[in-house]
């Protein structure tokens, strides 16, 4: 995968996509009730660096996410999954799908 | 027979020495010896139950003579002289047998050799006993005043220090500016002063202390004498050498920074620079972050740069140079202080932000840094082509993926290696571990000390070390000078050589043989012969094999003693 930095300094200056903390323990992907194995350990970390293309081809798990924060109660390290998922959806409303904001 | 009464003592080590010696059957054999009045097996010899059954033994059956059969000599003589005098015997009178490094640790495959070994090894020290006598420590006058080699931060803190105490200080720096490497790095980690504030502040105080002389672009070129009253020369910044009289020696001589080889994760292309340059760089143009005219918008740090390597030859030092990890990460937060909207990504093996410095990486990650770790079988590469520098690490989060980064400036994460100090070292005597730094006696318990008694090293001088470590080191290397300073006086072990003057036809070879310059001329009656000084002294014993009459032989090793123990040694067992 190659980092995209314009990817990542839209996220980082627009969005509020925080995942800096997550240490990789998989206990969201462990919990999540609808077993996407890509959530959303997996997909932060591509977030994290700059995989564009790979956040982009995902757009369906993004948006299949049942904001039902059972990984978010349960992270060791306090990330705000659920807020991540909104801002990586509006990013792709924003930057993929056009869409300007409501 | 002698009519000595010796007492032995042989230590199993829990089974360091018993598992592969017989310590049964060597007592066994050795209470057959002549003028063994007492013979014993210990679990630990080096036991306070032991010690004190041992002392009540001296005591009871009246012993003139103890030997313990253990360990290396280097690790216990001390214990057991100390444990004899409390028995009221003379310490000299002590002999020390190992029967572990020498005997069963190195013989693990045979255990009836090692048995026969140990007993022949155990007589030789009963042989040797025999023929001891009992000696006193030479008691020296200390000056107290002492020479600080290199002014960084370790330097600086000594000389302060032991002015406080009272001790005078003559602080030599190499360069025309007191103050070493910490001034150049501007923020520093982890309270976020600047370096150049730090010691700015300790050049200044230094500078007020009547009892600190402060001589710049000055080396120290000779040294000699012996702990507690050193003569040594400095070569001063004007050229001419002065001598000064100290009791005790200081090494603050600090570290250099790795240069990487050319090539070394791209090392030499536009863009990839190391840590000490981009600190410096910061430290000069903190804001906006400007390299050679274009802005910085994303960094890539390699870490581990010079450090952990597989062996100790060159640019592949084995060890971590502990202040990189932290050193790093706080910069990448002082970076994202300046602009926050600047990508850094910490390309690691792994990260020792050790101790109380663990918030350095917690705050970095907070602040936006990613961390992509690799192992060291496979390292990222650095490259450059038309868009710019590459730089391609597998990713272990990706389970192994390639990520490709396009950072605008590469930071090499270079750690310390040792400074190339040849003169002083030869100067000085004091030896250099494989990986170049100076080395202490005993990493846990003696780690300021060298071999050299009266010589301390401190600061990074003595290996990779942060500010903080640095100065604790300096502040050890005070208290000892101090316990020697401000006594007065030090005993000196008496194993020394002595001349037997009617033997002695003055012939001069000891003379030339010794390396401390210790033999002199003297008159003896109606001839001349030599005399040694028990002070210079270091008892190693070069003039007595060159001796043409057998007239020189150093105390507790004399001729006599010696040869008892190669016949000892070569008796066959019984
Ligand atoms: C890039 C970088 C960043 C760092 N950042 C931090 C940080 O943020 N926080 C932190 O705690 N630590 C930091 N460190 C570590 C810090 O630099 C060292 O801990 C510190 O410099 C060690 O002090 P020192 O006095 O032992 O050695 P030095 O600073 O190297 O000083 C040695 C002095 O001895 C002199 N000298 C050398 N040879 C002779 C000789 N033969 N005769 C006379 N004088 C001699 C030298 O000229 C020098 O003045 C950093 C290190 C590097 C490389
Ligand atoms: S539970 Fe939290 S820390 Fe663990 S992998 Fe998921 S986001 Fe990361
Ligand atoms: S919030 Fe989304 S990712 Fe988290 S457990 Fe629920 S469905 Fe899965
Ligand atoms: S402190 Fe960190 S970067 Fe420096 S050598 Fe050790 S592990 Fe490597």
């Amino acid at each position: 995968m190659k980092v995209d930095s314009g990817f990542l300094h839209t996220l980082h200056l627009g969005g509020e996509f925080d995942a800096n903390l997550c240490m990789n323990c998989g206990t969201c992907t462990a919990l999540c009730p609808l077993g996407i194995e890509l959530m959303p350990r997996k997909l932060f970390r591509r977030v994290l660096l700059g995989d564009k293309e790979s956040v982009v081809g995902q757009s369906e798990t993004i948006f299949s996410c049942l904001l039902c924060r059972m990984c978010e109660s349960n992270c060791p390290a306090g990330i705000h999954i659920a807020e991540n998922v909104r801002s990586l959806r509006t990013y792709l409303n924003h930057e993929v799908y056009g869409l300007a904001e409501a | 027979m002698t009519g000595r009464r010796i007492g032995v003592v042989v230590c199993q080590c829990g089974g360091n020495i018993s598992d592969y010696v017989d310590t049964e059957k060597v007592r066994r054999e050795i209470e057959k010896e002549g003028d063994v009045a007492v013979a014993k097996v210990e679990m630990f010899a080096c036991s306070d139950a032991a010690q004190q059954a041992t002392i009540q033994d001296i005591k009871d059956k009246k012993l003139d003579g103890v030997v313990v059969c253990s360990c290396s000599p280097k690790l216990h003589t001390a214990t057991f002289r100390a444990m004899a005098s409390r028995a009221g015997l003379n310490p000299y009178e002590y002999t020390q047998v190992n029967l572990r490094e020498q005997c069963s640790w190195a013989h693990t495959h045979d255990k009836d050799a090692a048995t026969e070994k140990g007993i022949k090894l155990v007589r030789a020290g009963v042989a040797k006993t025999r023929l001891s006598e009992p000696l006193t420590r030479i008691r020296v006058d200390t000056v107290p005043q002492a020479v600080v080699i290199g002014a960084g931060v370790a330097g600086l803190r000594s000389a302060l220090a032991l002015s406080d105490l009272g001790i005078s200080v003559h602080l030599v720096e190499k360069s025309s500016k007191a103050g070493g490497q910490v001034a150049r790095w501007g923020t520093l980690f982890p309270n976020d002063r600047t370096g150049s504030e730090l010691v700015d502040r300790l050049v200044h105080e230094v500078s007020s202390r009547e009892n600190i002389v402060l001589y710049l672009n000055s080396e120290l070129v000779g040294k000699e004498g012996r702990v507690g009253d050193f003569t040594v020369k400095i070569r001063t910044g004007t050229a001419d050498t002065i001598t000064l009289e100290v009791g005790a020696i200081v090494v603050a001589t600090g570290f250099d920074p790795y240069t990487p080889k050319q090539g070394e994760f791209g090392f030499g292309l536009p863009g990839v620079i190391t840590l000490p340059e981009f600190k410096e760089l910061l430290a000069q143009h903190p804001n906006p972050i400007v390299y050679q005219g274009r802005p910085i918008r994303s960094v890539a740090y390699v870490y581990c740069v010079g450090s952990r390597g597989p062996t100790n030859e060159e640019g592949n030092h084995t060890y971590c140079s502990r202040y990189c990890c932290s050193a790093t990460s706080h910069l990448a937060t002082v970076v994202s202080g300046l602009d926050p909207s600047v990508r850094q990504f910490h390309l690691f093996r792994d990260i020792r932000t050790y101790g109380k410095y663990e918030h350095l990486y917690e705050t970095a990650l907070r602040r936006g840094s990613v961390y992509l770790r690799f192992t060291e079988e496979d390292p990222p590469t650095v490259a450059r082509d038309t868009g710019g520098l590459v730089v391609k690490v597998h990713d272990r989060l990706l389970a192994g993926e390639e990520v490709e980064i396009r950072p605008d400036l590469v930071v090499l994460v270079t750690g310390m290696v040792a400074r190339e100090n040849d003169a002083l070292t030869r100067a000085l005597k004091i030896p250099v571990g494989q990986d170049g730094f100076y080395r202490e006696v005993h990493v846990k318990l003696r780690p300021v000390e060298t071999v050299v008694d009266g010589v301390f090293i401190v600061g990074a001088a003595q290996g990779p070390k942060n500010v903080a470590e640095s100065v604790q080191s300096a502040l050890a290397s005070v208290s000892k000078s101090a316990a020697l300073l401000m006594k007065g006086y030090v005993d000196l072990d008496p194993l020394v050589a002595r001349v037997d003057p009617s033997l002695c036809v003055w012939c001069d070879e000891c003379t030339k043989a010794c390396p401390y310059g210790a033999i002199s001329e003297v008159e003896y009656g109606d001839k001349h012969v030599a005399e040694v000084n028990s002070v210079l002294c270091k008892g190693e014993g070069a003039c007595v094999p060159v001796c043409p009459k057998q007239a020189v032989s150093v105390r507790g090793y004399t001729n006599e003693q010696i040869l008892s123990m190669i016949d000892a040694l070569a008796k066959e067992a019984a």
